[in-house]
Protein backbone atom coordinates (compact mmCIF):
# COMPACT_ATOMS: atom_id res chain seq x y z
CA UNK A 1 0.00 0.00 0.00
CA UNK A 2 1.53 2.80 -0.77
CA UNK A 3 -0.48 5.03 1.50
CA UNK A 4 -1.83 4.78 5.09
CA UNK A 5 -5.38 5.20 3.84
CA UNK A 6 -5.52 2.43 1.76
CA UNK A 7 -5.27 0.32 4.79
CA UNK A 8 -7.90 1.86 6.29
CA UNK A 9 -9.89 1.27 3.52
CA UNK A 10 -9.24 -2.37 3.93
CA UNK A 11 -9.13 -2.13 7.45
CA UNK A 12 -12.77 -1.02 7.49
CA UNK A 13 -14.31 -3.26 4.96
CA UNK A 14 -13.23 -6.10 7.83
CA UNK A 15 -15.67 -4.05 10.11
CA UNK A 16 -17.94 -3.61 7.49
CA UNK A 17 -18.35 -7.27 6.61
CA UNK A 18 -18.31 -7.78 9.87
CA UNK A 19 -21.86 -6.67 10.40
CA UNK A 20 -20.68 -3.55 12.28
CA UNK A 21 -22.95 -0.15 12.90
CA UNK A 22 -20.65 2.06 14.01
CA UNK A 23 -17.17 2.18 13.02
CA UNK A 24 -14.64 4.85 14.63
CA UNK A 25 -11.11 5.97 12.94
CA UNK A 26 -8.95 7.66 15.14
CA UNK A 27 -5.61 9.49 13.82
CA UNK A 28 -2.75 11.05 16.55
CA UNK A 29 -0.29 12.89 14.45
CA UNK A 30 2.48 13.81 17.53
CA UNK A 31 5.30 15.75 16.35
CA UNK A 32 7.12 16.07 19.74
CA UNK A 33 6.52 12.43 20.42
CA UNK A 34 7.43 11.02 17.04
CA UNK A 35 4.58 9.01 16.67
CA UNK A 36 1.61 8.43 14.10
CA UNK A 37 -1.08 6.67 15.33
CA UNK A 38 -4.21 5.13 13.48
CA UNK A 39 -6.97 3.41 15.39
CA UNK A 40 -9.98 1.42 14.39
CA UNK A 41 -12.97 0.47 16.45
CA UNK A 42 -15.55 -1.54 15.38
CA UNK A 43 -19.23 -3.38 16.97
CA UNK A 44 -18.81 -5.79 14.34
CA UNK A 45 -19.06 -9.44 15.36
CA UNK A 46 -15.84 -9.29 16.76
CA UNK A 47 -13.56 -13.06 16.85
CA UNK A 48 -12.98 -15.79 18.91
CA UNK A 49 -9.75 -16.24 20.62
CA UNK A 50 -8.60 -18.94 18.18
CA UNK A 51 -9.26 -16.41 15.31
CA UNK A 52 -7.99 -13.58 16.70
CA UNK A 53 -4.79 -15.67 17.25
CA UNK A 54 -4.21 -16.29 13.53
CA UNK A 55 -5.67 -12.89 11.61
CA UNK A 56 -1.74 -11.62 11.32
CA UNK A 57 -1.32 -14.95 9.30
CA UNK A 58 -1.09 -13.66 5.60
CA UNK A 59 -2.92 -17.31 4.98
CA UNK A 60 -5.60 -16.95 7.73
CA UNK A 61 -9.01 -15.58 6.23
CA UNK A 62 -12.69 -16.46 6.44
CA UNK A 63 -13.12 -15.03 3.00
CA UNK A 64 -14.26 -18.64 0.90
CA UNK A 65 -12.95 -16.89 -2.63
CA UNK A 66 -9.49 -17.16 -2.47
CA UNK A 67 -7.18 -18.96 0.75
CA UNK A 68 -4.91 -15.69 1.81
CA UNK A 69 -6.35 -12.70 3.90
CA UNK A 70 -3.68 -9.92 3.55
CA UNK A 71 -5.22 -6.50 5.03
CA UNK A 72 -4.50 -7.57 9.14
CA UNK A 73 -0.84 -8.41 8.13
CA UNK A 74 -0.01 -6.12 5.41
CA UNK A 75 -1.20 -3.34 7.92
CA UNK A 76 0.98 -5.07 10.91
CA UNK A 77 4.08 -5.10 8.24
CA UNK A 78 3.69 -1.23 7.39
CA UNK A 79 3.73 -0.34 10.97
CA UNK A 80 7.15 -2.47 12.14
CA UNK A 81 8.88 -1.25 8.88
CA UNK A 82 8.24 2.50 10.39
CA UNK A 83 9.38 1.04 13.53
CA UNK A 84 5.73 0.93 15.32
CA UNK A 85 4.00 -1.55 16.76
CA UNK A 86 0.41 -3.15 15.66
CA UNK A 87 -1.81 -4.41 17.87
CA UNK A 88 -5.51 -6.25 17.56
CA UNK A 89 -7.93 -7.17 20.67
CA UNK A 90 -11.53 -8.56 19.60
CA UNK A 91 -13.92 -9.92 21.65
CA UNK A 92 -16.93 -12.43 20.17
CA UNK A 93 -20.22 -10.54 20.20
CA UNK A 94 -18.65 -7.07 21.40
CA UNK A 95 -16.51 -5.95 18.41
CA UNK A 96 -12.84 -5.21 17.32
CA UNK A 97 -9.96 -3.14 17.50
CA UNK A 98 -7.47 -2.52 15.58
CA UNK A 99 -4.35 -0.23 16.24
CA UNK A 100 -1.12 0.47 14.62
CA UNK A 101 1.61 2.87 15.73
CA UNK A 102 4.36 4.32 12.81
CA UNK A 103 7.07 6.61 13.67
CA UNK A 104 6.24 9.54 12.22
CA UNK A 105 9.92 10.74 10.92
CA UNK A 106 10.72 7.03 9.69
CA UNK A 107 11.68 7.33 6.66
CA UNK A 108 9.68 3.94 4.86
CA UNK A 109 6.78 5.13 6.96
CA UNK A 110 3.79 5.84 4.50
CA UNK A 111 2.23 9.07 3.99
CA UNK A 112 -1.00 9.41 5.43
CA UNK A 113 -2.60 9.83 2.29
CA UNK A 114 -5.72 11.51 1.02
CA UNK A 115 -8.36 11.18 4.17
CA UNK A 116 -11.55 13.36 2.77
CA UNK A 117 -11.50 10.61 -0.68
CA UNK A 118 -11.02 7.99 1.76
CA UNK A 119 -13.76 8.87 3.85
CA UNK A 120 -15.97 9.64 0.85
CA UNK A 121 -15.52 6.63 -0.10
CA UNK A 122 -16.56 4.72 3.04
CA UNK A 123 -19.15 6.98 3.54
CA UNK A 124 -20.77 6.79 -0.18
CA UNK A 125 -20.22 2.47 0.22
CA UNK A 126 -22.06 2.03 3.66
CA UNK A 127 -24.96 4.79 4.34
CA UNK A 128 -26.37 3.04 6.94
CA UNK A 129 -23.14 2.59 8.67
CA UNK A 130 -22.25 5.61 11.13
CA UNK A 131 -18.29 6.61 10.60
CA UNK A 132 -16.83 8.41 13.46
CA UNK A 133 -13.10 10.23 12.13
CA UNK A 134 -11.04 11.93 15.23
CA UNK A 135 -7.90 13.51 13.85
CA UNK A 136 -5.64 14.91 16.42
CA UNK A 137 -2.44 16.84 15.36
CA UNK A 138 -0.37 17.98 17.97
CA UNK A 139 -3.20 18.96 20.40
CA UNK A 140 -5.52 20.76 17.83
CA UNK A 141 -8.50 18.09 17.12
CA UNK A 142 -10.61 17.53 14.16
CA UNK A 143 -13.84 15.44 14.69
CA UNK A 144 -16.48 14.39 11.71
CA UNK A 145 -19.43 12.13 12.78
CA UNK A 146 -21.68 11.14 10.41
CA UNK A 147 -24.53 10.56 13.27
CA UNK A 148 -24.36 14.40 13.23
CA UNK A 149 -24.86 14.91 9.45
CA UNK A 150 -27.35 12.42 9.23
CA UNK A 151 -29.45 14.80 12.16
CA UNK A 152 -29.25 17.49 9.55
CA UNK A 153 -29.93 16.03 7.02
CA UNK A 154 -33.75 14.18 7.60
CA UNK A 155 -34.94 13.19 4.19
CA UNK A 156 -32.09 13.33 2.40
CA UNK A 157 -29.58 10.09 2.05
CA UNK A 158 -25.93 11.01 3.52
CA UNK A 159 -24.83 9.18 -0.02
CA UNK A 160 -26.38 12.07 -2.03
CA UNK A 161 -24.11 13.53 -4.52
CA UNK A 162 -24.52 17.01 -2.71
CA UNK A 163 -23.75 15.77 0.36
CA UNK A 164 -20.73 13.73 -0.28
CA UNK A 165 -18.99 16.80 -1.99
CA UNK A 166 -20.00 19.00 1.20
CA UNK A 167 -18.70 16.25 3.39
CA UNK A 168 -15.75 16.04 1.15
CA UNK A 169 -14.49 19.75 1.61
CA UNK A 170 -16.09 19.99 5.00
CA UNK A 171 -13.08 16.84 5.89
CA UNK A 172 -9.98 19.16 3.54
CA UNK A 173 -11.17 22.35 5.73
CA UNK A 174 -10.84 20.62 8.66
CA UNK A 175 -7.49 18.86 8.19
CA UNK A 176 -6.46 22.04 7.33
CA UNK A 177 -7.26 24.22 10.35
CA UNK A 178 -5.70 21.60 12.50
CA UNK A 179 -2.63 21.93 10.54
CA UNK A 180 -2.66 18.39 9.95
CA UNK A 181 0.72 17.11 7.62
CA UNK A 182 1.29 13.55 7.98
CA UNK B 1 12.62 -21.11 -19.52
CA UNK B 2 11.70 -22.74 -16.68
CA UNK B 3 13.26 -22.18 -12.91
CA UNK B 4 16.00 -24.53 -13.20
CA UNK B 5 17.95 -23.29 -16.11
CA UNK B 6 17.37 -19.80 -14.15
CA UNK B 7 19.08 -21.37 -11.08
CA UNK B 8 21.85 -22.68 -12.85
CA UNK B 9 22.99 -19.55 -14.69
CA UNK B 10 22.79 -17.00 -12.23
CA UNK B 11 23.41 -19.77 -9.39
CA UNK B 12 20.71 -19.30 -6.98
CA UNK B 13 20.25 -21.15 -3.92
CA UNK B 14 17.09 -22.86 -3.37
CA UNK B 15 15.15 -22.58 -0.45
CA UNK B 16 12.07 -23.95 -0.72
CA UNK B 17 9.57 -25.45 -3.66
CA UNK B 18 12.67 -27.61 -5.15
CA UNK B 19 9.72 -30.05 -6.84
CA UNK B 20 8.22 -26.86 -8.95
CA UNK B 21 11.72 -26.09 -10.65
CA UNK B 22 10.22 -27.11 -13.57
CA UNK B 23 7.86 -24.78 -14.08
CA UNK B 24 7.58 -22.64 -16.74
CA UNK B 25 8.38 -18.77 -16.44
CA UNK B 26 6.31 -16.70 -18.39
CA UNK B 27 7.68 -13.13 -17.36
CA UNK B 28 9.01 -11.28 -14.56
CA UNK B 29 8.39 -8.45 -12.25
CA UNK B 30 10.04 -6.17 -9.71
CA UNK B 31 8.94 -4.50 -6.75
CA UNK B 32 8.89 -4.88 -2.71
CA UNK B 33 5.50 -2.81 -2.10
CA UNK B 34 2.99 -5.94 -2.35
CA UNK B 35 0.09 -3.91 -3.32
CA UNK B 36 1.75 -2.80 -5.90
CA UNK B 37 3.27 -6.90 -7.08
CA UNK B 38 -0.96 -7.59 -6.35
CA UNK B 39 -2.00 -5.36 -8.62
CA UNK B 40 0.64 -5.79 -11.60
CA UNK B 41 2.17 -9.06 -11.72
CA UNK B 42 0.96 -12.04 -13.38
CA UNK B 43 0.65 -15.73 -13.24
CA UNK B 44 3.89 -17.22 -13.84
CA UNK B 45 6.22 -14.16 -13.19
CA UNK B 46 9.25 -14.73 -11.14
CA UNK B 47 8.95 -12.35 -8.51
CA UNK B 48 12.34 -10.73 -7.86
CA UNK B 49 12.27 -8.91 -4.68
CA UNK B 50 14.42 -7.89 -1.35
CA UNK B 51 11.41 -8.23 0.90
CA UNK B 52 11.38 -11.32 3.29
CA UNK B 53 8.32 -11.26 5.10
CA UNK B 54 6.12 -13.92 4.94
CA UNK B 55 3.31 -11.69 3.34
CA UNK B 56 5.89 -12.72 0.11
CA UNK B 57 4.62 -16.35 0.37
CA UNK B 58 0.71 -15.00 0.39
CA UNK B 59 1.10 -13.09 -2.38
CA UNK B 60 3.17 -14.74 -4.47
CA UNK B 61 0.81 -17.55 -3.93
CA UNK B 62 -2.46 -15.20 -4.68
CA UNK B 63 -0.61 -14.58 -7.80
CA UNK B 64 0.27 -18.04 -8.82
CA UNK B 65 4.59 -17.08 -9.17
CA UNK B 66 6.47 -19.11 -10.49
CA UNK B 67 8.75 -18.39 -7.38
CA UNK B 68 10.32 -15.55 -5.80
CA UNK B 69 14.22 -14.31 -5.62
CA UNK B 70 15.37 -12.82 -3.19
CA UNK B 71 18.37 -10.46 -3.93
CA UNK B 72 21.74 -9.02 -2.09
CA UNK B 73 21.79 -12.33 -0.16
CA UNK B 74 18.88 -11.45 1.73
CA UNK B 75 17.51 -14.97 3.35
CA UNK B 76 13.87 -15.53 4.09
CA UNK B 77 12.60 -14.81 7.67
CA UNK B 78 11.97 -18.28 9.19
CA UNK B 79 8.13 -18.05 9.18
CA UNK B 80 8.23 -16.94 5.11
CA UNK B 81 10.18 -20.15 5.09
CA UNK B 82 7.83 -22.46 6.98
CA UNK B 83 4.98 -21.01 4.74
CA UNK B 84 7.08 -21.46 1.75
CA UNK B 85 7.80 -25.38 2.12
CA UNK B 86 3.97 -25.52 3.11
CA UNK B 87 2.77 -24.07 0.47
CA UNK B 88 5.47 -24.82 -2.05
CA UNK B 89 6.53 -21.93 -3.09
CA UNK B 90 9.68 -21.77 -4.39
CA UNK B 91 11.98 -19.70 -2.80
CA UNK B 92 15.55 -18.71 -4.43
CA UNK B 93 18.44 -16.67 -2.82
CA UNK B 94 20.83 -14.24 -4.72
CA UNK B 95 24.05 -13.11 -2.94
CA UNK B 96 23.79 -10.06 -6.06
CA UNK B 97 22.37 -6.89 -6.13
CA UNK B 98 18.61 -6.11 -7.52
CA UNK B 99 20.26 -4.47 -10.14
CA UNK B 100 22.39 -7.19 -11.61
CA UNK B 101 19.93 -9.80 -10.92
CA UNK B 102 17.29 -8.65 -12.59
CA UNK B 103 19.78 -7.40 -15.61
CA UNK B 104 21.02 -10.68 -15.70
CA UNK B 105 17.72 -12.34 -15.84
CA UNK B 106 16.65 -10.29 -18.39
CA UNK B 107 18.75 -10.76 -20.98
CA UNK B 108 18.74 -14.32 -20.42
CA UNK B 109 14.90 -14.46 -20.97
CA UNK B 110 15.02 -12.41 -24.18
CA UNK B 111 17.40 -14.55 -25.77
CA UNK B 112 16.16 -18.20 -24.84
CA UNK B 113 12.02 -16.42 -25.01
N1 LIG C 1 -13.19 -6.15 12.35
C1 LIG C 1 -13.32 -7.50 12.26
N2 LIG C 1 -14.38 -8.13 12.84
C2 LIG C 1 -14.51 -9.48 12.75
N3 LIG C 1 -13.63 -10.28 12.10
C3 LIG C 1 -12.56 -9.72 11.50
C4 LIG C 1 -12.35 -8.31 11.55
N4 LIG C 1 -11.19 -8.04 10.88
C5 LIG C 1 -10.73 -9.22 10.44
N5 LIG C 1 -11.53 -10.24 10.79
C6 LIG C 1 -11.31 -11.69 10.50
O1 LIG C 1 -9.94 -11.85 10.20
C7 LIG C 1 -9.76 -12.39 8.89
C8 LIG C 1 -8.52 -11.81 8.27
O2 LIG C 1 -8.68 -10.42 7.97
P1 LIG C 1 -7.79 -9.74 6.85
O3 LIG C 1 -8.27 -8.36 6.62
O4 LIG C 1 -6.36 -9.91 7.22
O5 LIG C 1 -8.04 -10.63 5.56
P2 LIG C 1 -9.41 -10.81 4.76
O6 LIG C 1 -10.33 -9.68 5.08
O7 LIG C 1 -9.89 -12.19 5.02
O8 LIG C 1 -8.92 -10.72 3.25
P3 LIG C 1 -8.39 -9.37 2.51
O9 LIG C 1 -8.32 -8.28 3.54
O10 LIG C 1 -7.05 -9.74 1.98
O11 LIG C 1 -9.39 -9.08 1.46
C9 LIG C 1 -11.06 -12.09 8.16
O12 LIG C 1 -11.30 -13.02 7.14
C10 LIG C 1 -12.08 -12.14 9.28
O13 LIG C 1 -12.48 -13.48 9.53
MG1 LIG D 1 -9.61 -7.65 5.02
Amino acid sequence: MLEISLHILDIVENSTRAGAKTVSIDIIEDTERDVLSLEIRDDGSGMSEDVLRRVIDPFFTTKTVRSVGLGLPMLAQAAERADGRFIIESKGGEGTRVAADFKLSHIDRQPLGDISATLVTLVAGNKDIDIIYRHEHNGQTYIFDTREIKKELEDIPINHVTVLNFIRSHITEGLKEIGAEA
Amino acid sequence: MDLESIVKALNLKVRSGEDKLKAEIRGGYTGDLLSDVMANSKEGDVWITRQVHQNIVAVASLKEHAGIILVHGNEPAKDTLEKAVKGGVPIMVSDLPGFEVIGRLYALMSKTG
